[in-house]
């Protein structure tokens, strides 16, 4: 494998219970410290692909994989992978900020204490990197106490991201982070995905087009189950070399 | 055109709208009705004389509810700490455990068994629980535990079967589904994205359980506790059959007592003095009074935790 | 020594498996108290049951048909008063007074009188309908269970009225209908199926009240439609028998229990049933 690839897909066939084939022979890779954009249709199955990269799926009873997904030397799709040490390993924002119902420091604090941290000291001090990781200190430091429904969405959704890398993940997986939020929240949030990529491997599913070639290095174009067509953003959104890819980066459809 | 309220309309409006205050009326009249049929009981007895007094005697023309508030708070205490441990479990496996094909039919289950009517209970209770109680439960709890310092006291004297203990025991498992129905419905109301989230970050079941379900529906499930409260406070049948009617404050469970409830199904028709009927009345009011205000407690509870989170 | 990571799944299992335990624990007592009034149940079921009249203890062959015909006219009775009152007061509520302060007022009221102990309406009407008459009567149980009914079905009735999406009112009043018509003939016939549910769950819910009927109805161990008179019921006589000393009393209160049970069950059934086929989910009372 080559040492700049996190993750490799290979050949990956997904299907809701009730057989609902929607993943179609995925393959592709996604590399360290890049950001991979995922982009396409409504119901493409982009949401559905970056779901089983952290096997969120198996919440749900019936869903089958099929193929496999290389995470450095582990195959995430064998049966006795450990779904919990995964998602410790990969962590997750969503479409709509997911604070929980406590205060700002316990959201954080929350996955600090699933990893068995318990001094109080460590636990302060990595909240607080993390609250600064995600730009989100300096309106928080004061109300760390508060209830974390009471801040704006675009806080609740950088403390969402906060809260996914104080437990520093590896992979940090994002489901439209910025489609609740207005602009200036927008623009915040990206400036932050930018910054992860120091450290992190992110993947985002967008709908918007700009966002993709704003934020990443490669972009997979998915239609109707199948991944289309990945490459650098930039071929991507210059010189496709799909005829469908073109039509919708272009607006023709979609 | 001027508007002009068609008159048909107008009578529609005008009978609907009453029949939606009779509900008004009846709280209303039911309150009033109560209180000037214990006025006798009142003027002779006091408040405070009331509810402070153990005599329960239609001889001397004497009457106090310590006896029935005492068995009333006994049964209702005891019965809702063994049936909201069961509730929760039950509420628990079937939103979080239960297999898919399990869910459906466990929570069916659980709401037509609330639909089974008190007395059906009760009868249960006296046929086949008080027995299994008396021989088998009783006797064991009193060998386990009963020689504790302290704790011993609430197990002495002879294991009959028709008990404190017994009483709420039945009302227990009566109110167990009605419990369990609203504290399911409580964890539904969790976002299912942010018990995603919770495991997103490595969460086990149980963690999310109790980090995000528990914290996200306490208002709804503590509502729903004290709405059952309310019920079992107020319930006759399930414990009539099991309690065996006695006056009397004791310290162990296996005595028989009395509730306020108990107290008016087995007595109303038999006062034959005014003020014996009159101090029945004084009860009704009292017990009227308390789930009144504990149902508008839970109610209120119920409301704000679905505001919290519409 | 093991891992935090174990400790945490082994922790989850632990938690897990006791809520599962007190899940089978509740199950197993009502399915034993369901199991056991069936098969005491069915034991005792026979035709004279339903077509003799109570005899003396000791002697063979009575039934309790006086409380079956009793029960089924107090219940009849009771839901011929409870429903329009019920079902009017909830369109009120849900359509001239949608949205006021009385209507939230009125709704919490009715949520918590559906709680309110059933003993106490019992000594309420005691109060108003029997002491002054001087003599227990079939009509002063049929109020009393009247009035436990109509929260129930007001209730539901301003909840699936509510459902009823407004659109399709002023689709009506746009084609000129006075508001009573929109109404009858719109709302009411969308909202039928959640209607008849709250109907049915609310007879389901009176008919195995015994509490309300101690005192007013009282019981009558010979057979009488008369409801000026006292009137026998099933519940009570459940209660009156299954205290008692006779065996043959327990058996026929048995049977009796069984005969409630499986009634209420058919009507809560038939109910969920009907809501779920109109609209795919559970009633909320």
């Amino acid at each position: 494998m080559n040492d700049n690839i996190k993750i490799e897909v290979r050949r990956l066939n997904f299907y809701y219970s009730g057989a609902l084939h929607v993943l179609k022979d995925i393959s592709f890779s996604m590399y360290k410290n890049t950001v991979t954009a995922l982009i396409g249709p409504s119901g493409c199955g982009k949401t559905t692909f970056l779901r089983c990269l952290n096997r969120m799926h198996d919440l749900y009873p019936g869903n089958r994989y099929e193929g496999e997904i290389w995470m450095d030397d582990d195959n995430i799709l064998d049966n006795d992978i450990d779904h919990i040490g995964l998602r410790s390993k990969v962590g997750m924002v969503f479409q709509k900020p997911t604070p929980f119902p406590m205060s700002i420091f316990e959201n954080i604090a929350f996955g600090l204490k699933l990893m068995g941290i318990k001094k109080k000291t460590e636990i302060a001090e990595r909240v607080e990197r993390a609250l600064k990781d995600a730009a989100l200190w300096e309106e928080t430091a004061d109300i760390l106490n508060k209830f974390a429904l009471s801040l704006s969405g675009g806080q609740q959704q950088r403390l969402c991201i906060a809260r996914a890398i104080a437990v520093e993940p590896e992979v940090i997986l994002m489901d439209e982070p910025c489609s609740a939020l207005d602009p200036i929240a927008t623009a915040k949030i990206e400036d932050l995905i930018t910054e992860l990529t120091k450290r992190y491997t992110v993947i985002i599913v967008t709908h918007n087009m700009q966002q993709a070639a704003r934020v990443s290095e490669y972009t997979g174009f998915f239609m109707m189950g199948k991944l289309i067509e990945f490459d650098t953003t930039q071929k991507i959104f210059t010189a496709p070399s799909d005829k469908m890819t073109e039509d919708y980066i272009t607006g023709r459809f979609g | 055109m001027r508007h002009k309220k068609n008159p048909v309309d107008l009578i529609f409006l005008l009978v609907s709208g009453l029949a939606s205050l009779s509900v008004i009326a009846l709280i209303v009249g039911i309150l009033f009705t109560l209180i000037s049929e214990s006025s006798l009981s009142i003027e002779k007895f006091g408040l405070w004389g009331f509810i402070s007094s153990t005599d329960w005697n239609p001889v001397k023309e004497s009457f106090g509810a310590a006896t029935n508030l005492f068995g009333t708070a006994i049964t209702t205490v005891l019965s809702i700490l063994i049936a909201v441990p069961v509730a929760i479990g039950i509420a628990i496996f079937v939103t979080e455990i239960a297999p898919n094909f399990l869910k459906g039919p466990i929570g069916a289950a659980i709401e037509l068994l609330a639909a089974i009517p008190s007395i059906i209970y009760g009868m249960w209770g006296l046929f086949t629980l008080a027995p299994i109680m008396a021989n088998y439960i009783e006797p064991a709890l009193q060998k386990s535990i009963g020689s504790l310092p302290l704790v011993g006291m609430l197990f002495e004297g002879t294991p009959m079967g028709i008990d404190l203990l017994t009483a709420s025991v039945i009302l227990s498992i009566m109110i167990i589904p009605f419990t369990a129905s609203i504290s399911r419905d409580a964890f539904n109301l969790t976002p299912a994205v942010i018990k995603e989230s919770a495991y997103a970050l490595g969460a086990t079941k149980w963690e999310v359980v109790r980090s995000i379900v528990l914290p996200y529906s306490k208002l709804g499930v503590f509502g729903g506790i004290v709405l059952s409260l309310g019920r079992a406070l107020g319930e006759t049948m399930a414990v009539a059959f099991v309690l065996g009617n006695n006056h009397q404050i004791t310290s162990s469970l296996f005595d028989a007592a009395a509730t306020i409830t108990v107290t008016l199904a087995n007595e109303f028709t038999e006062a034959d003095t005014d003020i014996y009927l009159s101090s029945l009345f004084y009860l009704a009011l009292l017990l009227f009074l308390m789930s009144f205000i504990i149902l508008a407690l839970a109610k209120f509870f119920i409301l704000k935790a679905e505001r919290k989170y519409p | 020594m093991m891992t935090i990571e174990q400790v945490r799944k082994l922790k989850s299992l632990i938690a897990l498996a006791f809520c599962t335990l007190a899940a089978f624990f509740g199950l197993f007592w009502l399915i034993f108290i369901l199991g056991d009034v069936l098969i005491h149940g069915i034991g005792a079921l026979n035709p004279s049951l339903f077509t003799n009249d109570p005899v003396p203890p000791g002697i063979e062959g009575g039934g309790l048909r006086n409380a079956f015909v009793g029960h089924l006219i107090i219940t009849s009775f009771a839901t011929l008063i409870g429903v329009p009152v019920g079902v009017l007061g909830g369109t009120f509520l849900a359509e001239y007074a949608r949205g006021r302060k009385i209507a939230r007022v009125i709704s919490v009221l009715s949520d918590i009188m559906v709680s309110v102990p059933s003993i106490v309406i019992g000594t309420f009407i005691y109060a108003v309908l029997v002491k002054p008459v001087g003599h227990f009567s079939g009509w002063a149980g049929a109020v009393a269970l009247a009035i436990i009914m109509i929260p129930v079905v007001l209730r539901t009735t301003e909840d699936m009225l509510s459902l009823v999406p407004w659109t399709l009112r002023e689709a009506a009043f746009a084609l000129g209908a006075p508001y009573y018509k929109v109404i009858i003939h719109v709302v009411y016939r969308a909202a039928a199926a959640g209607i008849l549910t709250g109907i049915l769950l609310s007879i389901a819910r009176v008919v195995g009240e015994t509490a309300p009927l101690l005192f007013t109805s009282f019981n009558n161990s010979f057979f009488s439609a008369n409801m000026n008179g006292p009137v026998s019921s099933l519940t009570v006589t459940i209660f009156q028998y299954a205290m008692g000393p006779y065996s043959s009393w327990h058996s026929q209160a048995w049977a009796a229990s069984l005969m409630i049970t499986v009634f209420i069950l058919v009507l809560t059934v038939l109910g969920r049933f009907i809501l779920r086929w109109r609209y795919g989910k559970r009633p909320t009372i």
